[in-house]
């Protein structure tokens, strides 16, 4: 079987075109327009950061405590961005699956570029916060890039799989926000995992095996400061491969789900 | 739940065939009653209905299409003509048979594709352009021609919801026939419009023609048929009813229907 150039130069336009289309469509008709990428995940730190470090007086035992707080926000975001807009894509795109024929995975990247561009302006103030903040540059920060892959991919396996089941039932959609509000007490953003290790290791050792967990402190390790705990120095023992496998399995099982499925689109959108 | 599916291939090759069907079916699995949504799907497979219909639409074409014809698919509403044009496309699988595309392939199933209301006239043109397979360089190109084929020069910049119906038409017709393919679908682009603006459109049909590009027209104009098409194909109830000389079929045409109205 021939297999087809996935990226040739007609998808490219299309991919480029519909990602602009998406972001201006995001903040069209609003008075600040674009600044609302930045302003927004920087008023949901501020909320988190007024309740949790000011008026519960959690993290103060951690450096940069600010900083490691407003990463974790910003990669959260980041995860749950991607996945809503993923998974909705087929069905906000239907009308242009039923007119054109072209690889139905483009409507699900292209609505996700949208929240890597909003990745890249965030991360920009989190660096901007972390030098004010005095932390020091290093090399390492380049060690965040393989994190950030590795969450953006999960997102992606995550909308192929849940995306193409929505397409038929719609339910998909609401148990997702509920998934998604869990998982953000599963994952330690607003609550330092050093707070859960220190009651129990099992704990801890379970949250970090999570691909959100692991990747999150990964960039916070590498950015911010070294005191962090991540599942690759707080577990020693073969179950570290887990966030791997997991973030794999989804992922090849949600391509060849969407692939299966991406055919019939037209028809049941 | 496995479906068989028909193949549809694309190829280029240097012979004088655009498009081979053939046996090819198509079915569509319709819901019945309340069969959306994960409950009634899960209530569904516990009591062993299907919830869905089967409605056959395509039943065993077969045709072949050489390089320069101008076909004109006529028929009934409800005879297949749209899903037929959609298979051909590649928007919709066949269910069975086989399809082979010589060459690239330009569909029109609707006009204005990807049109944002609230976008503006020149955002909505390079994004209709982008969904047509032009680059931005070849957009930045044919931009003006685009606009003064329209008439819309002095509305380039204001959102489309802005426009009246009739000016998105234009608009969208304007960019459609920069497209370059060697085969043409069009589904019906000739049903909307004004005076002046259906003699746009047959001036385009007519220098297709002349230019012996290939091209398939869904339609329900008989005198289309019979200006421009150089073969026509009669479907009735997923069948190929007729397939020949525009003139005989657009008479079959036009004698079926009256047939269908005395009943």
């Amino acid at each position: 079987m021939k297999i087809p150039r996935v990226l040739n130069k007609k998808n490219r336009i299309l991919l480029k075109e519909l990602t602009k289309t998406d972001f201006k469509l995001r903040y069209q008709g609003s008075v600040l327009g674009y600044l609302w990428a930045l302003l927004r995940p920087l008023m949901m730190f501020a909320i988190l950061y007024i309740v949790f470090s000011k008026l519960l007086k959690i993290g103060n035992d951690i450096p940069h405590y600010p900083v490691y707080l407003l990463c974790g926000t910003t990669l959260w975001s980041f995860f749950t961005e991607c996945t809503s807009q993923g998974i909705q894509s087929i069905i906000v795109r239907g009308d242009l699956l039923r007119k054109i024929s072209f690889p139905k995975y483009i409507v699900v990247v292209s609505s996700q570029l949208t929240a890597v561009i909003n990745l890249l302006i965030n991360l920009a103030v989190v660096i901007v916060f972390a030098l004010i903040n005095g932390v020091t540059p290093s090399w390492t920060w380049f060690l965040i890039i393989p994190a950030i892959l590795e969450l953006y991919l999960f997102s992606l396996g995550i909308a192929f799989l849940l995306g193409s089941i929505n397409v038929k039932y719609r339910d998909i959609t609401s148990i997702w926000d509920v998934i998604v509000q869990a998982l953000f007490y599963a994952v330690p953003i607003i609550y330092p995992i050093s707070m859960v290790a220190s009651t129990s290791t099992l704990a801890a050792k379970i949250i970090l095996l999570n691909p959100i967990a692991q990747a999150i402190q990964d960039v916070r390790y590498n950015l911010i400061t070294t005191e962090t705990i991540t599942t690759w120095n707080y577990i020693f023992n073969p179950s570290v491969i887990v966030p791997l496998v997991i973030v794999s399995v989804v992922l090849v099982f949600g391509a060849i789900t969407f692939r299966r499925k991406s055919k019939f689109f037209a028809e049941e959108v | 739940m496995k479906r068989p599916i028909g193949t549809r291939t694309e190829v280029l090759e240097d012979n004088d065939t655009a498009i081979i069907v053939k046996n090819l079916y198509k079915s569509f699995n319709l819901p019945t009653e309340q069969s959306f949504g994960l409950k009634q799907a899960i209530f569904n497979r516990l009591r062993g209905i299907k919830g869905y219909k089967e409605q056959k639409v395509l039943k065993g074409l077969n045709f072949e299409i050489k390089k320069g014809e101008f076909v004109g698919i006529v028929g009934r509403n409800g005879s297949g003509k749209s899903t037929l044009l959609k298979i051909l496309a590649g928007i919709y699988y066949p269910k069975k048979g086989e399809i082979i595309v010589n060459g690239t392939l330009v569909p029109f199933i609707e006009l204005g594709v990807g049109f944002n209301p609230e976008l503006t006239g020149r955002e909505n043109v390079y994004m209709n352009g982008a969904l047509l397979g032009f680059s931005n360089e070849e957009m930045n190109k044919m931009y003006d021609d685009i606009w003064e084929f329209a008439e819309l020069k002095d509305f380039q910049d204001q959102k489309l919801k802005n426009y009246s119906s009739g000016m998105q038409v234009r608009l969208a017709f304007s960019i459609a026939i920069r497209a370059k393919g060697d085969i043409l679908l069009l589904d019906e682009v000739l049903a909307v419009g004004d005076a002046a603006f259906q003699q746009k459109c047959n001036d385009y049909f007519r220098s297709l023609h002349d230019k012996k590009q290939t091209v398939i027209l869904v339609t329900h104009s008989m005198d289309s048929v019979r200006e421009f098409c150089t073969r026509a194909i009669l479907l009735e109830d997923g069948k190929i009813l007729l397939d020949g000389e525009p003139d005989k079929v657009a008479s079959a045409y036009n004698k079926m229907l009256g047939i269908s109205q005395d009943k």
